[in-house]
C-alpha cells in the first residue's frame, strides 16, 4: 500500500532514460493527477452516486424473492437463479465502477481472468468428493444422519401438537 | 530494487540481453523510453495480486458452502436456523453505503480536499463498525439459540432420534442438580445465600413449585408442557414420535411464511431461556460450520479494513495519499464484492 516516494522506485532496475517530462505520463505517482481528470470525465460522483442507486436497487430486487410478492416460491430454483444473476450484476458494478477496473489498461485481465478461472475449477473440483457425498453412504451413517423424513417427523409433529394444544402455538 | 538512476552501460546491458543493440558504442543516438510491464504504482500491483489470492480464498469457502449445501439430504431453511433476511439486506445496505463512503474519501483526497476525505473515510469507518455490530448481534441470537459451530457449546441435534431423547433426558438431569452458583438471576432464593457453596438446587422443582403469579401467561402454560415432555421421556412404551414431538415442544422449527420474525415464541427454551435444553435441527450442524467459517472469515476481513482505515485517519489524506486510499479502498470493495454473495447465498437460498 505505500506509495512509491520516486519515480525511479516504482519501476524496475532499468529507468527511462530519456528526459522526464517526456515519459511523465507513464509515471503512476504522477499519473493519479492525469486519472483523476480523466475519471472525472467518466462521470465523477454523480456515476458513483448512480451505481449506489442501481446496488441498492438490485438489492432489494434480490430480496423480493423472499417476501410474499414473489410469485415462483414452490419453484425455489427460479429464485436461486434470478439471485445469482443479481449478485453477479452487483459484483460487476462494484467491480467496474468502484475499483476503478473500467478505465483500467489491459493488465486488468492478467489479473483477473487466472484467479477466476481458478475459483470456478476450485468450486468444481469440490464437485466429485464432497457434492456427491450423499449419492453412496454407508448403512451407520445413514442411521446417524438427517435425512428428509425427519423433517417430515418434525413438521408432523407440529402438526399433532397443533390439534391437542391450540392454544401453545 | 535499484532505485538509483542508472548508468548508460548498465541499460546497456540490459539492451543486449533482449538484443536491440549489437553495436556497444553508439549511445547518444538511441533515447531508451522505458515502458513498465503493467502500467500500475507497485503498491496497487501488490494491492491486485493479493485480492487475487482472496478471490481464490474465498471461492474455496463459497464453493465448499454450495457443493455441501446442495450435496446434503436435508439443509436447514434460514428461519429454522434463526436467519433473519431483514436484518441480512440491511447489512448489505450498510456495506454498499460504505463502498460508496471510501470511493468518496478517495475522490476528495485526489481532489486535495483533506478535510472531506477526512469525513468520508470516519463515515466508512463508522459503517463498517455498524456491520460488525449488526452481525454480532446475529451471531449472539444464533448462540442464544444453542447454535455454535462445535460442541461443546452446540446443542443442536440432526434428528428426533434415541442420541437426542438421552441428550435432553441428560439436560433435564443436570437441572435437577445446579450449583447454587448457577442459578439463573430470578429463580434464587433467601435460602439459596445461607446454604454452603458446595449446595445444588433442583431447578424443576423450584419451577413446579413456583407460584402463577411469578409466571407470564407463556410461561404457565410452558411450565405444563415441560412437564408433559418429562413424562414423555420417561415413559416406557415411548413411540419414535414422541420424540419428535419433544423436539417440537422444545424448540419449533417454524413452518414457511411465518414472517421475519420466525414465529417460534413457544418453544420451551424461548419461555425459560435458562433451560438450555438440546434441539433439533435436521442438517443444522453442518450449516453452523459454514455460516461460522463464511462470516468469520468475512468479519475478520472487515475488521482488518477497519484497522486500515484507522490507521490512514492518523494521515492528512491530501493528494499524496491518495494511492493509499485507492488501495484500502480496493481491499474494502472486495470485502463488500463477497458480500454481495454471502447474503443471497446464506439469508435467502
Amino acid at each position: 500500500m505505500s506509495e512509491p516516494t520516486s519515480p525511479a522506485d516504482s519501476h524496475g532496475p532499468i529507468t527511462r532514460v530519456g528526459a522526464p517530462s517526456s515519459t511523465a505520463a507513464h509515471d503512476p505517482d504522477s499519473g493519479h493527477d492525469d486519472h483523476g481528470d480523466d475519471h472525472g470525465s467518466h462521470g465523477g460522483i454523480g456515476q458513483y452516486l448512480a451505481v449506489f442507486a442501481a446496488l441498492c436497487g438490485l438489492t432489494t430486487m434480490s430480496f423480493l424473492t423472499y417476501s410474499s410478492v414473489w410469485p415462483w416460491r414452490d419453484q425455489p430454483h427460479v429464485g436461486w437463479a434470478f439471485m445469482m444473476a443479481v449478485s453477479c450484476t452487483k459484483a460487476m458494478l462494484v467491480v467496474l465502477f468502484f475499483m476503478h477496473v473500467l478505465w483500467e489498461a489491459n493488465w486488468k485481465f492478467v489479473l483477473t481472468i487466472p484467479a477466476a478461472m481458478m475459483a470456478i475449477f476450485l468450486a468444481l473440483m469440490l464437485v466429485p468428493d464432497v457434492g456427491l457425498r450423499n449419492r453412496m453412504v454407508a448403512q451407520e451413517r445413514l442411521l446417524h444422519m438427517a435425512r428428509p423424513s425427519d423433517l417430515i417427523l418434525m413438521e408432523r409433529a407440529a402438526e399433532a401438537q397443533l390439534l391437542a394444544d391450540p392454544a401453545a402455538h | 530494487m535499484n532505485a538509483s538512476a542508472p548508468s548508460i552501460p548498465h541499460g546497456h546491458d540490459d539492451r543486449d540481453a533482449h538484443g536491440h543493440d549489437d553495436h556497444g558504442g553508439g549511445q547518444g543516438h538511441i533515447v531508451l523510453q522505458y515502458q513498465p510491464g503493467l502500467p500500475l504504482s507497485k503498491g496497487k500491483l501488490i494491492m491486485w495480486l493479493f485480492l487475487s489470492t482472496e478471490i481464490m480464498f474465498f471461492a474455496a469457502l463459497l464453493g465448499s458452502y454450495v457443493v455441501l449445501r446442495f450435496g446434503a439430504a436435508v439443509w436447514p431453511k434460514p428461519h429454522h436456523v434463526h436467519l433473519s433476511e431483514p436484518i441480512g439486506a440491511f447489512n448489505t445496505f450498510v456495506l454498499i453505503c460504505s463502498s460508496v463512503t471510501i470511493v468518496l474519501a478517495f475522490e476528495a483526497a485526489k481532489a486535495n480536499k483533506v478535510a472531506m476525505a477526512k469525513n468520508w473515510m470516519l463515515a466508512t469507518l463508522l459503517l463498517g463498525s455498524l456491520f460488525l455490530g449488526i452481525k454480532g448481534y446475529e451471531y449472539s441470537a444464533k448462540f442464544s439459540h444453542g447454535i455454535y459451530p462445535s460442541q461443546p457449546h452446540s446443542r443442536i441435534y440432526e434428528k428426533p432420534d434415541l442420541y437426542y431423547g438421552s441428550a435432553v433426558r441428560a439436560r433435564l438431569d443436570e437441572l435437577r442438580k445446579v450449583p447454587v452458583g448457577l442459578v439463573p438471576a430470578g429463580w434464587r432464593e433467601a435460602a439459596d445465600r445461607s446454604a454452603e457453596a458446595g449446595g445444588t438446587v433442583d431447578l424443576l422443582k423450584r419451577l413446579d413449585e413456583a407460584p402463577a403469579e411469578k409466571l407470564s401467561a407463556e410461561q404457565q402454560t410452558a411450565r405444563g408442557r415441560l412437564q408433559k415432555v418429562q413424562k414423555m421421556l420417561t415413559n416406557p412404551g415411548q413411540q419414535p414420535f414422541d420424540l419428535a414431538v419433544v423436539a417440537d415442544q422444545v424448540m419449533p422449527l417454524p413452518s414457511e411464511g411465518t414472517g421475519s420474525h420466525g414465529g417460534h415464541a413457544s418453544g420451551l427454551n424461548d419461555a425459560f431461556p435458562w433451560l438450555r435444553l438440546p434441539a433439533v435441527i435436521p442438517g443444522g450442524n453442518m450449516w453452523a460450520s459454514t455460516y461460522f467459517l463464511l462470516t468469520g472469515f468475512h468479519a475478520i476481513h472487515v475488521a482488518v479494513g477497519l484497522l486500515v482505515f484507522a490507521i490512514l485517519l492518523t494521515y492528512r489524506l491530501d493528494r499524496k495519499r491518495a494511492g493509499m486510499i485507492e488501495n484500502a479502498g480496493l481491499y474494502w470493495h472486495f470485502v463488500d464484492l463477497v458480500w454481495i454473495f454471502l447474503f443471497p447465498l446464506l439469508y435467502l437460498f
